[in-house]
């Protein structure tokens, strides 16, 4: 849009008073994909945290008479070969899922922005210090970082949310810091100094909200990503402990008669897949909403 | 005798390069009275801006520079502050603006909060409290509708705007000092009228000190109450703005103003400056400006000359042993300006 029409159009609509957040929801409200999979993923955690009073059964309580009996009106989607109910053993799942997913993300965004906020805007040997220890933990792979961290320290849910966050972290402090050398050479982040700002406020201040827009799509890729690492270790046995029902764990227990009970692994693998994929659209949304600059304003 | 505000002396800014350490400015020396504009006039790359930044202790890179001589603020020496106390004095004390608005402010973040983010970093204010002054600032820059400019961002106004922010943050802690390095540069000529009488203005009312760079002399002439003319890194000639406009004394000056079109006079030719400015590496030995000058003789290139005063003028030096000989023979008053 050029200047011309921008003023234009400021002077003929009434101006209208909103502050930096109510213009992110404003533009977030407009994106229909981003809300359908804020939607999702909000009645997904929702359920979780109301699983004691929306399961119909006890996760753990076994029927042994209605074992592997297909859905139907008492089990709603059927029931595993122990005779506990799936749709509540997948409704308590969701907790460990998304306390892992967001706890972990939470971990790596917060100490791993920080890294890259720091490695970037300081340079040098800081930057050295902390890039080349991000460089060691980046040689793992996700799931083998699980696997040891749960081998040091055996499989619990702070455990593998430590494990996830260790794989996280050189993630975002990459993704914070590549913008951040860029930006601290314009000329805002100059007038900055020129004001006496100290450098943590230049850095959690002035840099960090150019920077945000790419850390949260991270962020929403990696709660998918480590809901499905979770989802994983607890399918080959390295998760939370059983009984606890977990999806991954759920998984693994359908897939020895998946040929005559499909629908056990069949409902918990869905629940993984529209939790990730619900997370992947509000990303893209969230995205689009924190940019001034793809506002189109 | 009352003090200076800003007192520099023998301000020298040094860069490493490949080959040694030079100079990008030696020996600047001047004062910048309590309300009073000093304009730092001269060409593209003669120090102006390095002179400011040497002041604000804003120059980049520890180890590929160093800076020596004198600045005095307030009776606050400066250059020897560490960085923490440097921050507290900067943007409280003396403040800057820059050149190009359009991107001097930050994109992301909107303006109101901007402008407000001073008195919370400086002056300790709460984030409510921070926004009205912030308001009332936005006033005092004559921004229409200041109110619902607050909630905007830097890319929903326009370059004149924009500056005005700029001054409206950098004066937002009631600095003693607020340094302008050309300011109106990259604006329109309406607008940079605009935004030079807006600084005018607020000079007057808040009893602030002003130091303008600029490379327009028509601008000099409209602000200054003094001006210092650089040439390659020194100051050649400082003087009150009208005695620089009647009588200029450094041929360096001299050919600066007759090169200078005139709508109010018949002039057939304009002067040249033959040849170019010498590069940071290859300074001539003694006067800088010699191979340039129509009075060079060869005493000029066997010393470099101080900034020396006029006998007629305490307050009018320059940097010309030529011209101080010729209006003073008997008497040669080196370094005055102790």
């Amino acid at each position: 849009m050029t200047e011309a029409s921008v003023s234009l159009a400021a002077a003929a609509a009434p101006a209208r008073r909103r502050g930096a957040i109510g213009t992110i929801v404003a533009a977030f409200n407009a994106n229909k994909t981003a809300w359908l999979g804020l939607a999702v993923f909000l009645a997904i955690a929702l359920a979780a945290a109301l699983a004691p009073w929306l399961a119909p059964f006890d996760p753990i309580e076994q029927h042994i008479a209605d074992a592997m009996t297909s859905p139907n009106a008492t089990y709603w989607l059927g029931t595993d070969t122990f005779g506990r109910d799936l749709l509540s053993r997948i409704l308590w799942g969701a907790r460990i899922s998304i306390v892992i997913g967001v706890a972990s993300m939470a971990a790596g965004v917060i100490v791993g922005s920080a890294l890259g906020l720091m490695a970037g805007y300081w340079g040098g040997r800081i930057e050295q210090l902390i890039m080349r220890s991000m460089d060691v933990l980046l040689s793992f792979p996700t799931l083998i970082m699980g696997l040891l961290v749960v081998a040091m320290l055996g499989p619990s849910m702070v455990n593998l949310i430590v494990a996830m966050a260790l794989t996280m972290v050189p993630k975002f402090a990459r993704v914070a810091r590549a913008p951040t050398i860029a930006i601290k050479e314009r000329d805002y982040i100059e007038a900055c100094r020129a004001l006496g700002y100290s450098d943590l406020r230049i850095m959690f201040v002035h840099i960090l909200p150019n920077v945000i827009g790419d850390i949260l799509v991270l962020a929403s890729l990696w709660t998918a990503t480590a809901i499905r690492i979770e989802a994983s270790l607890s399918f080959i046995g390295l998760g939370v402990k059983p009984p606890t029902a977990t999806w991954g764990g759920i998984i693994r227990e359908g897939f020895d008669n998946i040929m005559d009970a499909p629908w056990i692994s069949l409902y918990a693998g869905l629940a993984v897949l529209l939790t990730v994929f619900a997370l992947n659209l509000l990303g893209d949304g969230l995205r689009d909403a924190v940019d001034p600059r793809l506002r189109g304003e | 005798m009352p003090e200076p505000l800003l007192k520099v002396r023998d301000l020298t800014t040094l860069f490493k390069t490949s080959t040694g350490w030079f100079p990008a400015i030696r020996d600047v020396s001047f004062d910048v009275w309590p309300n009073e504009t000093l304009c730092l006039v001269g060409e593209s790359g003669c120090g102006k801006s390095i002179t400011a930044l040497s002041i604000m202790g804003l120059l980049p890179g520890k180890k590929m520079r160093r800076t020596e001589g004198e600045v005095v603020l307030d009776g606050q020496p400066l250059l020897e502050l560490p960085d923490k106390a440097m921050r507290a004095v900067r943007g409280a004390k003396m403040s800057m603006i820059f050149q190009e608005p359009m991107t001097s402010l930050n994109p992301v973040l909107p303006v109101g909060l901007q402008v407000a983010e001073p008195l919370i970093a400086h002056g300790g204010l709460g984030r409510a409290a921070a926004e009205a002054e912030a308001l009332r600032l936005l006033d005092l820059v004559r921004i229409p509708d200041a109110s619902q400019r607050m909630a905007q961002y830097p890319h929903q106004l326009s370059g004149g705007m924009r500056q005005r922010v700029m001054i409206a943050m950098a004066l937002a802690c009631r600095p003693k000092i607020l340094f302008a390095d050309e300011p109106t540069t990259a604006l329109d000529v309406t607008i940079q009228a605009q935004v030079l009488s807006l600084l005018n203005d607020l000079r007057a009312d808040t009893g602030m000190s002003l130091v303008l760079i600029t490379h327009d002399l028509g601008v000099v002439a409209s602000m200054a109450d003094r001006v210092a003319v650089m040439y390659a890194g020194e100051v050649v000639e400082t003087a009150s703005v009208e005695a620089l406009f009647a009588r200029p004394t450094h041929p360096y000056t001299e050919m600066l103003l007759g090169s200078i079109p005139r709508a109010d006079r018949d002039v057939d030719t304009l002067v040249a400056i033959g040849g170019q400015v010498p590069a940071i590496d290859a300074m001539p030995a003694g006067c800088r400006f010699a191979p340039r000058c129509f009075l060079a003789e060869p005493g000029c290139r066997a010393a470099a000359p101080a900034l020396t005063a006029l006998r007629s003028d305490e307050r009018h030096q320059i940097r010309c042993r030529v011209r101080i000989a010729q209006a003073a023979p008997e008497a040669m008053r080196a370094g005055a300006i102790r």
